[in-house]
């Protein structure tokens, strides 16, 4: 047992949830304001992309950054315009998206890098990651959050900034609104399309920083298609919780949880192929709970 | 105050919907809108409301011209308006709901909720209404989301309040409450606008009456000036034709026979339920709407299972068999809900008049439809019933409400099946569809159709029905049979509760 749940198992926690969790508050808050968007996938990986890019020729991190910020806004920027302005269906469009970002970052990769697969290079800067003093002494907490890159201490505060705002920020009230029925704010004066498309730009922007999570925190380096899944992990979660912050913050953490689980347990002599369904298995467990609790209210109402 | 419309003219695609029309609106009035539906009523006040900017003419306020950019300016203006369909999200509570878009707040932009529920508080306090802010607006009655939406406008400062059919979902009781809130109004020197169908209402409460007619201004006058007939004849544009009530003879067969019927769901411990109904006849359920009528419908049509008890239709014990089943064996429905539940209203009119009969050898081979034998059909229908509409190949989408509702009474009623079950068949109608439609059905039972009628409209069951029960908390009452105190008997058992323990019928 301890070989499993060595210092490393906790640590990574933090490392692999932070990507999928920046992604999934991006979902959650177009999930509220009524927009289906199934494209953080192309969203996150673009970023990582773009991160890789921006650190790579400026040599900082910040840079890097703002640049996966720059490449999810510019795919919002997409999205908003065939879905918001063309009235474009919001799956066709993630879809679109999705392929677009995969064909795109392997092209741009081919073309700026001349490398195809995988491209890595010393002069990626890192994002920096910072140590707590207060927490060294706190054993388990030393494990699971300290020595962390800046993003994931900053996710977590959106997380609750992001629960506090929508409760009681006038512009979360009118994502809110909006995601119910757009025609109420339009009666109330309030332009529809221009909260979502701010809605979007936002979701492009958190987005693009957990891309730079992703390809620039730990590694410093991109490789092809380098999301595997990630942004459809954020999906799932954000539907499952409605897109509501917190208990997506929670789901999100038991799948790192067990997503560090199957890493471990593939030290065990567990087949690979194995150990990568785990997070899957959990994601299909979650629904059927959910989807229990579910059938249990309406089926007392019709049959 | 003064709010004058001057030459309005408003162009859709290729359809003249208001055509040149002038009205004026004083302070402290309440000035009744009526027309058919299309007349034009709603396309109107989105002018004034700053919804529909396309329009030609002039919106004048104490006669300096105006203009709106978006329905923002019309509120800042004190305009509000209370739409058909409650603009109100059921997920938010009360209080969400009414600040919505005049959200006080802080420098960062977060409300401050406090601040503003003082001074709900204080209006609810003024008017003396009683409303939780913190409950969620989906567990309202719908007299309660009304309610929200006048303090909407009140805390908003409205000064004129524009009414679209605000008491189509009332009872009786909560009109009678609404109105008198209506009337402090007045008192405030407010300017109220209502569009309404019902006459009577307009009659009761109103001091002007404007008559809109395919889209233009028939008649403006005070009340006093004018009388309900006239009213409704300028509503339609010609004499209403009387009903002609044929007392068809009622056969002894039962077509229709429920025994001790325990309905699933809330209404499970109510007392068990016994109806029937003969050939030729109609028996009316009377009742406040959410009182079991609907569930009662959806047992007897298959859609709904049942706890208990048997319904048998031509004496064939039909309670577990299939909503289709029960289709082809002849049981017609005509729904409230003309949109959700009576056609599919992106399909064409042509599309929608079969949908019932679909197997028949007239309209299809095998799998496949007859598309000109049932065109015909359609156009048959569109021309025995006055349906207006382009032609068969329209979206059901073009039409008016009352227009929809005719073409689904079309459909339902031409097959001649022997029972016909109809929920409320002129909801949000106007009176000329309405006689229409009261004439079909009263024909149909001449023809020796069993007819179950669920309606919340008294007048209705008074014109059409037989006999009568009325439905209170799932249970239902004793048979009434029509004489001449036929309405107070329907009406003291609605208001009463009714001894729902008798089990008797007929």
């Amino acid at each position: 047992m301890t070989e499993i749940f060595d210092p490393e198992f906790f640590s990574s926690i933090a490392r692999l949830t932070t990507p999928i969790l920046l992604a999934a508050l991006g979902g959650s808050i177009c999930h509220r304001a009524g927009i289906f968007n199934i494209g953080l996938e192309g969203f996150i990986l673009l970023g990582a992309f773009m991160a890789v890019l921006g650190s790579f020729y400026a040599n900082s991190a910040f840079v890097g950054a703002l640049t996966a910020v720059v490449g999810g806004l510019f795919l919002s920027i997409i999205f908003a315009e065939f879905h918001l302005r063309r009235k474009g269906d919001p799956i066709v469009i993630s879809i679109a998206i999705n392929i677009l970002a995969l064909g795109l970052s392997t092209y741009l990769l081919r073309s700026i890098f001349k490398v195809s697969g995988v491209f890595s290079h010393s002069e990626i800067e890192k994002i920096p990651h910072i140590q707590l003093p207060i927490i060294e002494n706190v054993k388990i907490l030393n494990l699971l959050i300290n020595d962390q890159s800046i993003l994931f201490y900053l996710s977590i505060v959106i997380v609750f900034i992001l629960h506090y705002f929508l409760k009681y920020h006038k512009f979360g009230l009118w994502i809110r609104v909006v995601g119910e029925n757009p025609e109420v704010l339009k009666s109330s004066g309030i332009n529809p399309v221009r909260i979502k498309f701010l809605v979007l730009l936002l979701c492009g922007l958190l987005c693009g920083l957990a891309g730079a999570q992703l390809s620039i925190s730990n590694v410093g380096l991109f490789v092809e298609n380098m999301s595997a899944g990630r942004g459809w992990i954020a999906v799932v979660a954000v539907l499952l919780c409605g897109g509501r912050p917190i208990p997506l913050f929670l789901l999100i953490i038991l799948f790192g949880l067990v997503d560090s689980l199957s890493l471990r347990i593939q030290g065990l002599g567990l087949p690979q192929q194995i150990t990568e369904l785990l997070p899957y298995i959990v994601c299909l467990a979650v629904l059927i709970i959910v989807s229990y609790k579910k059938l249990r209210t309406f089926s007392r109402i019709i049959y | 105050m003064k709010i004058s419309l001057r030459d309005i003219t408003i162009d859709y695609d290729n359809l003249r919907a208001i055509d040149d029309l002038s009205l004026e609106f004083h302070e402290g009035k309440i000035h009744a809108l009526v027309g058919e539906n299309g007349a034009g009523k709603s396309s109107l006040m989105s002018v004034l409301y700053g919804l529909n900017l396309n329009y030609s003419g002039k919106i004048l306020f104490n006669d300096k011209e105006i203009f709106w950019s978006s329905p923002k300016d019309a509120i800042q203006h004190g305009i509000g308006m209370v739409h058909q369909h409650f603009m109100l999200i059921d997920e938010l509570s009360v209080l969400e709901n009414i600040i919505l878009g005049y959200e006080l707040d802080d420098a960062l932009g977060f409300i401050n909720f406090a601040k503003i529920q003082t001074e709900i508080k204080a209006l609810l306090k003024l008017y003396d209404i009683n409303l939780n802010l913190s409950e969620l607006v989906t567990n309202l009655s719908v007299a309660q989301k009304q309610m929200v939406e006048i303090i909407k406008l009140l805390y908003r400062n409205a000064k004129v309040l524009i009414l679209d059919e605000p008491t189509a979902v009332l009872t009786p009781n909560e009109t009678e409450m609404f109105f008198k809130t209506l009337r402090n109004f007045r008192l405030e020197k407010k300017i109220i606008i209502l569009i309404t169908h019902k006459i009577d209402e307009v009659m009761s409460i109103s001091d002007h009456v404007s008559i809109l007619r395919n889209g233009k201004l028939i008649n403006s006058s005070k009340l006093k000036q004018t009388t309900k007939k006239k009213i409704e004849e300028q509503i339609v544009g010609k004499k209403l034709p009387k009903l002609n009530v044929r007392r068809g003879i009622i056969d002894e067969q039962k077509i229709l026979e429920v025994n001790s019927l325990r309905l699933s769901t809330r209404f499970s411990h109510s007392q068990p339920i016994d109806l029937f109904i003969k050939q030729g006849e109609i028996l009316g359920i009377a009742g406040v709407s959410g009182n079991g009528q609907n569930e009662l419908i959806e047992s007897i049509l298959g859609v709904r299972k049942v706890l208990s008890g048997s319904i048998e239709y031509l004496q064939e014990d039909i309670t577990h068999k299939s909503t289709r089943y029960r289709r082809i064996k002849g049981i017609s429905f005509i729904p409230q809900d003309r949109r959700k539940d009576g056609l599919a209203i992106k399909s064409k009119v042509w599309e929608n008049v079969i949908t019932i009969n679909l197997s028949d050898q007239k309209f299809s081979i095998g799998p496949f439809v007859k598309k000109k034998s049932i065109k015909n059909y359609a156009n048959q229908l569109i021309n025995e019933y006055s349906i207006k509409v382009d032609n068969p190949n329209s979206s059901v989408l073009t039409m008016s409400g009352g227009n929809m509702q005719k073409l689904v009474v079309a459909r339902e009623l031409s097959n001649n099946f022997p029972l016909i079950i109809i929920e409320n068949p002129t909801w949000g109608i106007d009176v000329g569809s309405i006689a229409f439609i009261h004439q079909k059905i009263l024909d149909i039972k001449a023809k020796g159709a069993a007819i179950l009628l669920v309606s919340n409209e008294l007048d209705e069951i008074e014109v059409l029905a037989d006999s009568a029960v009325v439905m209170y908390e799932g249970n239902i009452s004793k048979r009434i049979t029509k004489d001449i105190k036929f309405r107070e008997n329907i009406a003291s058992k609605m208001l009463s509760g009714v001894h729902f323990t008798e089990n008797i019928n007929g």
